[in-house]
């Protein structure tokens, strides 16, 4: 494993374990609700995975909004509609683009 | 509540969902690594170490475009600061009670989606124990490996006879991400995305996809700090 790689999935790894397991341990549950850190911190997962999904979908309507990504995306919007499920839309957004891409 | 038992075993069997949707995407990614000149050891250990697929995904394309490792880390580090929500959040559901001992091991499996998991089954009357977010988090994370093992050992060109479904498991992240913006979207935080939306295309578009994920993702947090009126704070 290259030296770099390694590094960088080190320094990740690291921040990721204190991001999961020390808030269990701490008690946040006293932040005031409305504060500023709190609406901070409430904010953050929405931006990182809007942003996320813009940048993951940007590239592929540059010259246009093709088929299979109209398609994979109404699929991820009615699956989740119907069913809540994260990864039930995720895998029949994944279908729905895969199955139009082979007929377009 | 109904008290329904909290072992390992009910761990894994409620882990099942997740393991069915982590595999094909673990397998995704272990195939793009491998696409992008990775070897199987480095892919495999990303899935390891990590552990957050989104974040994984994007290591590949930083790695590809030659950021620095700094920029890199404090990129993927940022995108992970959600998962610090996910802790106080599922020990406020378990009750003041609950016990946190081994949390050091079973809170690293706790992915958007086990969280999610957990949430839910907490929800449904089931009694928090550490054995059973043990179990939770434990198929997942095995999942996830396995897919990413097997991703890696079929190789970068291994779906090239399969176009189809090279494209299908392509759109698997955007997919993912939108399947996750819906489950946390909510009136409260519509400002904080769609100044994410548009930081992220506006700098992209002058600048770099790179500066534009950390432009989206910063402007969007910072949209929470805005004063709101009591009823969009709901």
């Amino acid at each position: 494993m290259r030296a770099e790689i390694l590094t960088l999935a080190l320094m990740v790894g690291a921040f990721t374990w204190a991001f999961r397991v020390l808030p269990t341990r701490a008690d946040l549950s006293a932040m005031p609700e409305g504060g500023l850190l709190s609406r901070f911190l409430a904010a953050t997962g929405p931006a990182a995975i809007a942003t996320l999904f813009t940048a993951s979908v940007l590239p592929m309507v540059q010259g246009g909004m093709p088929l299979p990504l109209a398609g994979g995306t109404v699929a991820v919007l009615a699956v989740f509609a119907a069913t809540r499920s994260v990864v039930a839309a995720t895998l029949a957004g994944s279908i729905a683009y895969g199955a139009l891409f082979a007929l377009t | 509540m109904r008290d329904s038992s909290s072992t390992v075993a009910d761990g894994l069997m409620a882990a099942i969902p997740i393991a069915l949707g982590y595999f094909p995407i673990a397998f995704a990614f272990g195939v793009a690594a491998t696409g992008h000149g990775m070897s199987g050891i480095e892919a495999f250990g990303l899935s390891l170490i990590i552990y957050a697929g989104a974040a994984q995904f994007l290591t590949l394309a930083l790695i590809t475009s030659g950021a620095p490792l700094l920029v890199s880390a404090f990129t993927l580090i940022a995108m992970n600061l959600r998962h610090v929500l996910y802790g106080p959040s599922l020990m406020k559901r378990a009750g003041p009670h609950a016990r946190r001992r081994w949390s050091w091991v079973w809170a690293f499996g706790l992915t958007d989606e086990v969280f999610g998991a957990a949430l839910g089954q907490l929800a449904r009357g089931r009694r928090f124990s550490e054995p059973f977010m043990f179990g939770l988090a434990m198929v997942a994370y095995a999942s996830w490996l396995s897919g990413t093992a097997l991703g890696a050992w079929a190789g970068g060109g291994a779906l090239k006879s399969w176009p189809a479904v090279e494209a299908g498991l392509g759109f698997m992240l955007p997919a993912l991400f939108l399947s996750l913006l819906l489950s946390i979207l909510s009136r409260a935080q519509l400002p904080a995305i769609v100044v994410a939306v548009l930081a992220t295309v506006g700098v992209t578009l002058v600048w770099s996809g790179t500066a534009g994920i950390l432009a989206g993702m910063i402007a969007g947090a910072l949209t929470g700090l805005a004063p709101r009126k009591a009823a969009d704070a709901r």
